[in-house]
This record gives C-alpha cells, sequence and structure tokens, in this order.
C-alpha cells in the first residue's frame, strides 16, 4: 500500500463526480474538461476521460452532439441526459456528506466543530 | 533527413514523417489493445483519433510543414499512454503491455470484467474463490470467506470442498473492485481487535450493539457466578448453555479476526463505512447480469477453455512463453492447497500447544507465587551439579522457551509485525530442543538415584508393658511445627500428600506403615525396616541408615514420631518406614486413630503396596481397625468384645475366617512382583545377612522392582 496508490484511489472517486459537474453546466467538447480541470489543479489525462465519457454515455448518463468545426471533421460535444441529471444528484449528496465528514475528521479544531455539528444534523 | 508521407488520418491530411507514423500507429495499436474489452472500444478509439488529429492540425496551423516524432510524443503525452491510464487507475497494473501476454494481460486490467465469474488474483487468501465469488455479487469478500468458514466448519468440510472445486473450475483474473463498501476491523475503535466496531461500521449501527453481544457470555458468567455466590447456590443462567454459547461466539470473534482484513489506509476506512450494501443491491447486480448471460456466457466458456488448454500444455510439459503465467498457477495451485491443509493442521497443533502453554503459564505463576525457587521439591531431588545444571536447563528451555516464543508471538501479533524473520523461528526451535534434551537427561539422571532399594531392619528394645497391653499412637515431636496438608498454601488432600510439611531445608515424609504379627516367644516386639533408592546398593543403604524414626514408651504406650525428617543433603530418595510389630498369643494391642495419618506414598502410584514387600511369607500380617483392643490368639488377632466390632470394612474386619484369606490377597496384590524377585531377593537376603554390621540385625535387599524399570523405561 504506497501512497501513489491511495492518492490515485482517492482521485479516482471524485474524477466522474467532477466531470459530470462540468458537463451539467452545459455541453462541452472533452477537452475543455481537461483544461477546465486543469485550471482547478486536478490533472486528467485525455486518455483516461474518453473511455469514461463513452462509459457514462453507454450508461444512459450522457449524450453527445455533433458540432460543425471551422476546422476539418465535425467535433463530439457532450450533454447530460436527465438520467444524469439524476445520478448526478446522487453523487452530489454523497459527496457532499463526505466532504463534510472528512472536513468534520480533519480539521483541527474537529473536537469543538462536533457538539455544533450534531444538532443540525438531528434538525 | 528524413521522408515525409501523407496520410489520411480521421478526415484530416496530415504530412507526417515516416518515423513519427511508426510511433503513431505502434501507440492506436497499444489503445486498442488496452481497450480490448471495452464495451465502446472502436468510439472510445476513434474519439482519441480525432482528438488527436486536432493537435496535429494545431501544430500544422502554427506553421510546422509537417509533424515529426516530437510532435507525436508530446501529444501522446498529454493524452496518455496505457501505462499511464494503469497508473492512474490505482498502479496496479503491469507497465509493461509490450510482448504476447497482452492477450490475457487486457482481461485482468479490464475494467469492465466483473459479471463473470472468476477467482480473484488481486485479493487473495488461499485461491482467490471468495474473492471471485464477492466480486461476482458485489459483496465484501470477508464476508464470503465467513460463510465458506461457517459452511466448512457447520457442513463437515462440504465448504473446503465446494472450495477447491471452484478453485479448479475457475480461471483466474486480476479483478478490479467494483466495491464501496468492505468489511474491516476498525483500528482507530477497538477493545481487541476491532472486530466489533468494523462490523459496526458495516451494518451501519451502533458500536455498542455488537460490541454487547461479544461480551454477553462474560457478562452473564460474571452475572451467573455472582448469583451462584450471593444467592446460596441459586444459578438463573443454566451455565451449559451459556457456556457453549459463549465458546462458540469467542471462536467467532477468533474467526473473525483472522479473516477479516484491518482497514490500514484512508481508501480503506473510507470503504469500511461507504456506500450501502444490502440484499437490494446484490438482486439488482444479479438480474443485471442475467439479461446478458448469454453473451457472458458464451465468453467466459472460452476462457475457461483457454485456460484448461493451458493448463494441459503445460502438464504435457511444453512451456510455451505466452502460457508460462498461465501455466505455472496449476503448480502454484497445488502447492497453496499443500499450503493449506498445512496450515489447518499446524493451527490445530499450534491451537493445542497454546492452551497447553496457557496451562503451564498459571502453573508456573502459581509456583512462583509460593514464593521459593520454581520447583520446590527442587532441592530434595537434585543432587549435584550436573543435575542442577540439567534442571534448570530444563526449565528454562523446555518449559521457559515456549513460553517466551508465545509471549513474542502475541506481541508481534498485536504490533501486526509482518516481517518473516525466520531466525525467531530457528533459535527458539533449537533452544527448545535442547531443552528437550536438558529434560530427558535430567530424568535419567534422576531415574538412576532410584534404580535400587535398600531396606534395613533395626529391632527396637522395649519394656515388656506391665498389663499385657500395648497402645501404639502417633505422637508429634515438640520441635517440628507441622503444617497439616498445607503445602505453600496449596491444599493437599491429607491422604495423598507424602509430606507433612516443607520448609528450606527439610521435607517431613510420614510414608510409615504398621504390620501386625504373631510373636515367636512371649514377648512384644518392635522392629522397623527403613528403606530407601539410591544409584546403587551402598547408596541405597546409606540414605535408609540416616532415616530417624525413633520410638519411645511409656509403659503400655508406645508413641510414634509422625513422620520423619529428610534433610536437603539427604535427598528424597522415597524414603519409607515399614513397622512391624511382634504381639505374643494371649497379649492385646490397641492401635490409635492418629495412626492413619501415615501415608502410603508411593512413587510406584500403583496400590501403594509394591514397595513395602520384605519377607516372602507374610502369612503372619494382620488387618486392624483403629481404637479397637485386639488379642493375640493361636488362630491370630482376635478382637476382645465381639460387640465392637464394627463392620466398615470387609477386607479389614479379623474374623478366623478372613485370616486364612488374608495371604491370598496379599498374594493377589504382590503376585507379579513376587514372581519376578523371588529368587534373586532371596538369593541376595542371605549373603547380605552374613555382612551384618553394625546394629542388632541389619539387612540389606536388593529389590529392581517396577519403580526403577519405569524410570529406565523413560529415560530410554
Amino acid at each position: 500500500m504506497d501512497i501513489q496508490n491511495t492518492q490515485s484511489q482517492m482521485r479516482k472517486g471524485v474524477l466522474e463526480f467532477c466531470i459530470l459537474s462540468i458537463i451539467r453546466q452545459g455541453e462541452v467538447y472533452p477537452s475543455d474538461i481537461v483544461d477546465k480541470m486543469k485550471g482547478a489543479n486536478l490533472n486528467i489525462l485525455e486518455g483516461t476521460l474518453y473511455p469514461l465519457l463513452t462509459r457514462l454515455k453507454n450508461a444512459g448518463y450522457l449524450t453527445y452532439r455533433w458540432v460543425e468545426s471551422n476546422s476539418g471533421p465535425p467535433r463530439k460535444y457532450f450533454l447530460m441526459t436527465d438520467q444524469g441529471l439524476q445520478f448526478y444528484g446522487e453523487l452530489e449528496r454523497t459527496w457532499n456528506e463526505l466532504a463534510d465528514a472528512v472536513q468534520k475528521l480533519t480539521s483541527p479544531d474537529g473536537k469543538e466543530n462536533l457538539p455544533e455539528e450534531n444538532p443540525n444534523n438531528n434538525q | 533527413m528524413k521522408k515525409v508521407i501523407n496520410i489520411n488520418f480521421q478526415g484530416r491530411v496530415i504530412p507526417i514523417e515516416e518515423s513519427a507514423y511508426e510511433i503513431l500507429k505502434e501507440y492506436i495499436e497499444s489503445l486498442r489493445q488496452f481497450f480490448a474489452n471495452e464495451d465502446g472500444k472502436d468510439e472510445i478509439i476513434n474519439d482519441i483519433e480525432s482528438r488527436v488529429g486536432e493537435l496535429f492540425s494545431e501544430v500544422l496551423k502554427k506553421g510546422s510543414a509537417c509533424i515529426t516524432d516530437t510532435d507525436v510524443e508530446s501529444i501522446i503525452n498529454s493524452i496518455g499512454r496505457p501505462a499511464d491510464f494503469e497508473a492512474e487507475d490505482g498502479g496496479t497494473g503491469k507497465t509493461d503491455n509490450a510482448g504476447a501476454n497482452q492477450s490475457s494481460e487486457k482481461f485482468q486490467t479490464a475494467p469492465g470484467a466483473r459479471g463473470r465469474l472468476y477467482r480473484d488474483e488481486n485479493d487473495k487468501l488461499l485461491g482467490g474463490v471468495c474473492a471471485g465469488l464477492a466480486n461476482y455479487f458485489r459483496i465484501d469478500p470477508s464476508i464470503m470467506r465467513i460463510l465458506f468458514a461457517v459452511i466448512t466448519f457447520g457442513g463437515f468440510g462440504t465448504g473446503f470442498l465446494i472450495y477447491i472445486l471452484l478453485w479448479i473450475i475457475l480461471p483466474s483474473r486480476s479483478l478490479e473492485t467494483q466495491l464501496r463498501k468492505r468489511l474491516f476491523r476498525n483500528p482507530d475503535d477497538k477493545v481487541i481487535a476491532g472486530v466489533a466496531s468494523g462490523i459496526a461500521a458495516y451494518f451501519n449501527m451502533s458500536v455498542w450493539i455488537p460490541r454487547f453481544i461479544f461480551a454477553l457470555p462474560l457478562v452473564l458468567g460474571i452475572m451467573s457466578s455472582i448469583f451462584q455466590n450471593v444467592f446460596f447456590h441459586f444459578n438463573p443462567f443454566p451455565s451449559v448453555i451459556f457456556g457453549s454459547f459463549g465458546g462458540s461466539l469467542f471462536i467467532i470473534y477468533i474467526v473473525l479476526w483472522a479473516v477479516i482484513p484491518q482497514a490500514h489506509s484512508a481508501t480503506e476506512k473510507l470503504e469500511m463505512r461507504g456506500e450501502k450494501v444490502d440484499l437490494n443491491t446484490i438482486k439488482n447486480t444479479i438480474q443485471e447480469d442475467l439479461g446478458s448471460l448469454k453473451t457472458r456466457t458464451e465468453k467466459w466458456g472460452a476462457e475457461v477453455k483457454e485456460t484448461f488448454q493451458n493448463k494441459s500444455r503445460t502438464m504435457a510439459g511444453e512451456v510455451v512463453p505466452t502460457v508460462r503465467k498461465n501455466g505455472s498457477r496449476l503448480g502454484h495451485a497445488i502447492g497453496i492447497i499443500f499450503k493449506g491443509f498445512f496450515l489447518l493442521i499446524a493451527g490445530s497443533i499450534a491451537f493445542a500447544l497454546l492452551m497447553a502453554m496457557i496451562v503451564l503459564i498459571l502453573i508456573m505463576v502459581g509456583v512462583m507465587a509460593g514464593g521459593v525457587s520454581a520447583f520446590p521439591l527442587k532441592g530434595f531431588i537434585i543432587a549435584g551439579a550436573y543435575q542442577n545444571f540439567l534442571a534448570w536447563s530444563t526449565l528454562l528451555l523446555f518449559l521457559g522457551v515456549p513460553v517466551i516464543a508465545f509471549v513474542v508471538w502475541i506481541i508481534r501479533r498485536l504490533i501486526r509485525s509482518k516481517s518473516h524473520n525466520p531466525y525467531i523461528g530457528y533459535t527458539f526451535g533449537s533452544l527448545w530442543t535442547l531443552g528437550w534434551i536438558a529434560a530427558i537427561l535430567l530424568v535419567a539422571s534422576i531415574s538412576r538415584d532410584y534404580k535400587t532399594k535398600a531396606g534395613i531392619e533395626e529391632k527396637m528394645s522395649i519394656v515388656q508393658p506391665s498389663n499385657g497391653k500395648i497402645f501404639i499412637k502417633a505422637a508429634p515431636r515438640s520441635n517440628v511445627r507441622y503444617f497439616d496438608g498445607d503445602w505453600y498454601g496449596i491444599h493437599w488432600n491429607r491422604n495423598e500428600s507424602p509430606f507433612y510439611a516443607l520448609s528450606e531445608d527439610s521435607v517431613v515424609l510420614r510414608t510409615v506403615q504398621l504390620r501386625i504379627q504373631k510373636s515367636e516367644d512371649s514377648l512384644f516386639h518392635i522392629s522397623e525396616i527403613k528403606f530407601s533408592r539410591g544409584a546403587n546398593p551402598e547408596s541405597a543403604k546409606d540414605a535408609a541408615t540416616k532415616i530417624d524414626f525413633a520410638i519411645s514408651q511409656f509403659d503400655s504406650i508406645v508413641n510414634l514420631p509422625r513422620g520423619f525428617d529428610i534433610s536437603k543433603n539427604e535427598k528424597f530418595r522415597n524414603q519409607q518406614v515399614l513397622l512391624i510389630i511382634d504381639v505374643p498369643v494371649g497379649k492385646k494391642i490397641e492401635i490409635d486413630r492418629t495412626i492413619h495419618e501415615y501415608s502410603g506414598f508411593n512413587l510406584n502410584l500403583g496400590d501403594g503396596y509394591n514397595d513395602w514387600d520384605w519377607n516372602d511369607d507374610w502369612h503372619n500380617n494382620y488387618s486392624w481397625n483403629s481404637n479397637v483392643e485386639y488379642i493375640m490368639t493361636n488362630d491370630g488377632l482376635k478382637v476382645t468384645h465381639q460387640q465392637e466390632v464394627k463392620d466398615e470394612d470387609n477386607n479389614q474386619s479379623s474374623d478366623d475366617q478372613s485370616e486364612p484369606e488374608e495371604p491370598k490377597i496379599s498374594d493377589s496384590t504382590h503376585y507379579h512382583y513376587q514372581q519376578k524377585n523371588d529368587s534373586e531377593k532371596s538369593a541376595v537376603k542371605k549373603t547380605e545377612v552374613s555382612i551384618n554390621s553394625k546394629s542388632s540385625i541389619k539387612k540389606t535387599v536388593r529389590i529392581t522392582d517396577i519403580t526403577s524399570s519405569f524410570f529406565e523405561r523413560l529415560a530410554l
């Protein structure tokens, strides 16, 4: 169990969620996804992105549209289906729970936060 | 100077250097192989190709005349090679995808491999069957393993058979875990091993529930013991039920401890509390799978066939590079089966040893709590530096080493040390072997000290009592404090303990027995025979002489000491005293109850009579009851007042009828022994009698009896 493996495992878990959140904002060209993620300091190889998109598309969460380009053949733009939106919603919920938990557990004053947070959760 | 060619790539005309074209072609081919098992592999390749084409035209737009090697390399680097995808997938895959192994490699790394039944190469304890099944049903491998353990133990090994069968049938693949939640032991919140809190995390419940269930037998045990002690032996908890119940829970905990992995990394800890797993998920999974069962079955069948072909090829002895990896699997599997059996057997032996160890530790702790040396009798048995050395070696190596090894094992287990240091095992093993040797030598050496037996007869001078009756009783000697039945605080059954008391430098033995026989003249005679064992007749005789068993007489009352001292210098050599009282005809005798406190303790652990033998003709030996007055007649010992006879014990009732039977009884108990030694003994006796030295009459008899032969057998 080396550190790289753990790191990539952690990244892998959120990758799908991040990609979907980018696509949710509007139809997008794959290399734009890579750029956007790079901008957010989250590196992904296009070679990894394409299979992932294809898988999501085959699962019915995404669809694509051919868009004419001024240079060369038309380009494939991806957009989200209703089913994908639903899927994204569930992922988002899980992510929020997870982020919340991680935040609580990793913040230095986590011990103080815990009692405060608990009543909120109960409401 | 390089040749430039034009290619039509994804609808674009690209001028490209020939060497760059070769690189590109190779790259696309590697992608094709990598995604070969992917459902939309053509689409993926196509997408990547068109992206590459787009990047090419960007390069050209900037003014380059053609695509060079460097351009292709940089584009490939930005998109990523299969090795990079694997690294991103978790870094477990093989980085070198080139070569003939690729057809199988691509399956192993294929993310979509789920849905077919495989053995999992990545996550296996034995053959990966459980992990593969778990992967198929999308449940945790640990649960599958527990299930198999239950089927194996509950179903008389059926689980094991099924496992072996599946092991042989199923092909092996490196499977990617599809699970988001797995059963782990929780290292952060544990009492013993974190089993309970891991279970709690898995089933989304409070930690106290599994903990309470596991602790239940303990709680009930404490409660029932309280009830037993406080409420007058009323126990509302039937111990049989809760005993077995508690035992099985304990075993279950141990099994879970062994089977469930501990959550080490952050990922594993997240997985521990991850996605909810319930029957619904499993149902969905199966339904999904049934939908595309047909195609899968076909594919799977082909793969199984491939595996078998590979196996058979290996068995035929053909080492083909492409199947080398698969081929070694069979040998590997056989190795693992043996390993499994070995572990099973070794495990049960280890468990038994462990239990013995615990008992040993308890005994040692108990003895040490006694406050003296680890072995209180040591000083009375061990003689000389050689035996002392052996005794300590035995104690340290034979008993100590396993205890230390056990403690080391426990500690290593607790700190989860995984380093396999064989020298620890070798060291403990050889030290223990030395311990065995020391123990055997010690037993041999000690048994040599008990080899021969000597007896010395001594006639005691007594004054004839004025009233024609003697009363025999045992009285404590004033200068000895007796701690009756108290042996370093350990309670000895009074009738079984050979000692009255044990102190730093002496032990008081009470191996004394009384015999009454008819006097040949008209006088009372008392003679005592002192027995001892020794390495040779001289040392045995010497030890017997040193026995101090002095009787005192006050008119008709004969006081016997309650026991005799053995000092550390004299050593314990199973010294015994036989007191023979000759009662003349017409005279009376009565024996006090205190005499019963003598013990017929015997190293033989037999009926207690073997060692007491002195003469072949014990025909005039009579049994008696204490506190009953007897009179000696020509026919033998008779009770003076017939009405007082309490027929408590048939053997001990001293009627006329019982007398002729006595020798028979005596004979039957001595039968074996006498057969063996009659001739030898009588011969020796005659010679020894002529050597008479000190006291009035002395005899030394050499007897090689069961005790020494037993020890000798042990020594061999």
